[in-house]
């Protein structure tokens, strides 16, 4: 509870026991005044709950806050920044691949900044947020693309409605991104379309009016620390051998594409915003999948929206070839031991690629023994 | 369904509209009658075939004893009869665990071992405000105060009436059932005064008690009070004392603005029973509507204090002691209300025949130290945490006098704002014409609205006394 709570209580008090009958006067000057009345003091509220460092703590919040740790802990060491949403949770170990750089000549640091059902406007503002705490730049920021999020703006609604976390993102922005992406065909079927429309707006409402900002508002930054990458051992859905394998070696024809409008322009927008703020390049991914539609989706977007970009799809067969046992959490997530051969395979990707430059000489050598 | 939730307001909404839409007056009734049974099932349907029981019995009980003699021995089987039924309906869902443990924990310290089969029963929400409504439709017609309703839906509306049904207030049925017959009109006047009524309710539950929850619960549920500091125990009750004012006396607020807006006329449940000067002035301010119904249907039916000064103070007792018993099945209550009646006790012995007065600051002080030692035991899972709770008051707890929350002071200085502006607040409008123009009239209610958003907690937490 803040000074604030009592603070508010006490006039909301005074208000509620003023108001007895309502003065006359037309209608549409006392439709006004109300609205007006409630925006000044909405705006009123925001301004000082930003000025007491107070917001809704939510899991990103606690993701940004161990990135910000991680940060800090790498010294001068370049940074390379993973955002994604649930795939990335479970599938980039972020020390792993780390290790891996750092026994290769890389001194770069790996940070994860990912989170569950996270769409690309709300990785947006953490990234943000990210950046914005360590007080310099990365070098390398990579951004998973996946189908689901690229045609489904609202897939947030699926894992959770009016909680915090949902209030927190709907700002003007993300709402705005969220209903052109429903309008540039991200609606499924006229109900879901109007159920999408009316959970944006009622969510940038709640947002924009501050709905339980001072009561339950904390500083975020003192939200204790939550590794993004997070391991499963055991699987969730048991995937059949014969669904995974046909899945894993099927390998659709695909020609060089765009992801929908929406998307592609606000990663236009983000990309040339963090080059501008000096990120070296901006880079594509996607964890493996089994569906090898969602696999050549990105396969298509390397060649067509991200040509000339790094772009990391998982369609290299001996990736998938390696990811044929029981590593699978479900079919679209990857158990520990998944996570480490993706991992692997994503060191190798880096290096090879020469998306890192050059190596500046083995920091580590095999056993963990510093190198002269 | 809260009634500070929004899912509540469309709910409201509907039947509001339904409601005012219909013109016939049995159309409104059934209106009410079927939104009391959406709102009672959305609780938990299971229990609709209980609060069925209890309407069906006390129909057919108060139709078949109108006829007969007053005081026939067949009047008073069937009075008598539906009284033990509510009464036993109330025992089984909320007292039988709490006997059978009591009972068994008795034997067990007798060297006996007793085994007997667990009765696992869920609380019906709301079960002891409407068996007591029950009992007073009952006792009001064999009284002759009413007469008894042919029309079963008339008493399942009055019973079940949906804005008091799970937290009261408890209306008297001779106070009721005028007022399903007399006309209804929307007016401005009813909207307001309804509006307004809900308004502040809103503002004490979503606006305070729901914030002063967080610093309460941590402490109280955290079954072993030993753990905390004096500090953090002397605050936890002092918030819970806002907390359970706020909660309880919000709910009324908004139960009694709700019914206004269908035209009904529900009494107040509170009035600004911190600002008592006395136990007893504490108990015609606190919970109104339970302190009367045990009163006229307990206390003065036991006699009162019409049978010399020995009876009355057992009287006395033996309401409160019941009425804590009423709050919960714990010993807590017991204890709680057994206190409360000893307070009584005390402030009759003391002032009560004599109308000696002392000042009226040592008077709050005293009235009100009183009232918040009691909220310990009212609240701790424990008479050994109610212990820890008075010792940190008094300084007999080890650890010494550490800092106290800032909030100590802001709860007892919102609850002392609550009563200045709830007993002045008519004359601080008429001292501020600015405030009756319409621009800063709508404007001010807009704002209102803002910082009432900015407190509302996004999960509501449940009403304190829907346990009970």
């Amino acid at each position: 509870m803040n000074a604030l709570v009592i603070l508010f209580a006490a006039f909301s008090l005074v208000a509620v026991h003023l108001f007895r009958a309502p003065a006359g006067g037309k209608r549409t000057a006392a439709i006004a005044a109300f609205v007006i009345g409630l925006l000044i003091t909405a705006a009123g509220v925001r301004m000082g709950a930003s000025a007491a460092g107070l917001g809704f703590t939510t899991g990103f919040d606690r993701v940004v806050n161990s990135a910000a740790a991680s940060a800090e802990a790498a010294g001068d060491n370049p940074l390379i920044v993973f955002t994604g949403a649930s795939y990335s949770r479970n599938a980039v170990d972020d020390l792993r691949l780390t290790e891996r750089l750092q026994a290769a000549g890389y001194p770069h640091t790996v940070i994860n900044l990912s989170l569950e059902a996270a769409s690309l406007p709300e990785r947006e503002i953490n990234l943000l947020a990210f950046l914005n705490r360590i007080d310099r730049t990365p070098d390398l920021v990579f951004v998973e693309v996946a189908k689901t999020f690229d045609d489904r703006p609202a897939q947030f609604f699926n894992n959770s409605k009016f909680s915090a976390r949902g209030i927190e993102q709907f700002n003007g922005r993300t709402s705005v991104w969220t209903l052109l992406g429903l309008v540039d065909g991200g609606c499924g079927g006229f109900t879901d379309c109007g159920k999408s429309i009316a959970l944006t707006s009622a969510h940038f409402g709640l947002n924009a009016l501050n709905v339980g900002l001072v009561a339950r508002g904390e500083n975020p930054k003192e939200a204790y620390d939550m590794s993004a990458y997070d391991p499963a051992f055991e699987p969730r859905d048991i995937v059949l051998e014969h669904d995974r394998l046909a899945g894993l070696r099927a390998g659709p024809d695909f020609v060089p594409s765009h992801g929908p409008k929406w998307v592609s322009s606000l990663r236009g927008l983000l990309e040339r915003r963090l080059e501008s703020d000096g990120v070296r390049e901006v880079g594509y991914y996607l964890p493996p999948v089994i569906d090898a539609n969602a696999r050549a989706y990105l396969d298509g977007l390397c060649l067509g929206e991200f040509a000339g970009d790094p772009c990391l799809a998982p369609s290299d067969p001996r990736l998938l070839a390696a990811l044929e046992g029981e590593v699978w959490y479900d079919d679209s997530h990857l158990l520990a031991g998944g996570a480490d051969i993706y991992t692997d395979w994503l060191a190798d990707q880096l290096i090879t690629s020469g998306v890192l430059g050059a190596p500046r000489g083995r920091v580590f050598a095999d056993e963990g023994v510093p190198a002269p | 369904m809260i009634f500070t939730e929004p899912v509540f307001l469309l709910f409201f909404a509907a039947v509001f509209g339904v409601y005012w839409l219909s013109h016939k007056p049995e159309r409104r009734l059934q209106t009410l009658f079927a939104a009391s049974i959406v709102f009672y099932g959305w609780w938990d349907w299971r229990f609709l075939g209980l609060i069925g029981l209890v309407i069906l019995v006390s129909w057919i009980a108060a139709l078949r004893a109108a006829p007969l003699a007053p005081g026939s021995p067949g009047r008073r089987v069937w009075l008598i009869g539906a009284i033990t039924i509510h009464l036993g309906v109330l025992a089984t869902f909320k007292y039988f665990g709490f006997f059978a443990d009591s009972a068994a924990a008795t034997l067990t310290t007798m060297g006996l071992e007793p085994s007997w089969p667990v009765l696992s029963l869920l609380l019906p929400v709301g079960i002891s405000f409407y068996v007591f409504q029950a009992i007073s439709y009952i006792v009001d017609t064999a009284r002759g105060q009413l007469t008894p309703e042919r029309q079963i839906e008339r008493v399942a509306l009055y019973i079940a009436f949906f804005p008091q049904l799970v937290a009261g207030p408890i209306v008297r049925a001779a106070r009721f059932f005028p007022q399903m017959d007399r006309e209804k009109v929307l007016s401005k006047a009813l909207i307001w005064s309804g509006a307004r009524a809900f308004l502040i309710g809103f503002a004490y539950k979503a606006g305070i008690a729901d914030n002063l929850a967080p610093l309460v619960d941590p402490v109280y549920s955290s079954g072993d009070l030993s753990a905390w500091s004096n500090s953090a125990l002397i605050g936890a009750t002092i918030a819970f004392s806002g907390q359970i004012y706020f909660d309880f006396a919000g709910y009324s607020l908004m139960a009694i603005g709700i019914a206004r807006l269908f035209g009904y006329h529900i009494p107040k449940n509170f009035d600004y029973p911190y600002a008592s000067l006395s136990i007893t002035e504490f108990w015609r301010r606190w919970h109104i509507s339970l302190s009367s119904w045990l009163r006229d249907y307990l206390y003065i039916p036991l006699g009162g204090n019409r049978i010399g000064e020995v009876k009355t103070y057992r009287n006395l007792m033996t309401t409160m002691v019941l009425g804590g018993l009423w709050h919960g099945a714990a010993w807590t209550f017991v204890a709680w209300g057994a206190f409360q009646g000893a307070g009584l006790c005390v402030h009759r012995a003391l002032f009560g025949k004599s109308g000696q007065r002392i000042g009226w600051f040592i008077a709050l002080i005293l009235t009100q130290g009183f009232v918040l030692m009691s909220w310990a035991v009212f609240r701790a899972e424990s008479f050994g945490d109610a212990l820890s709770v008075w010792h940190a008051f008094t300084g007999l707890r080890a650890g010494g006098a550490d800092m106290l929350p800032w909030f100590v002071w802001g709860v007892p200085a919102l609850i002392a704002l609550d009563a200045v502006m709830g007993l002045h607040g008519r004359k601080l409008k008429t001292l501020a014409p600015v405030l009756q123009k319409p621009v800063v009239y709508w404007g001010g209610l807009g704002a209102t609205a803002g910082l009432l958003l900015a407190l509302y907690p996004l999960e509501a937490a449940p009403f304190v006394y829907f346990q009970f």
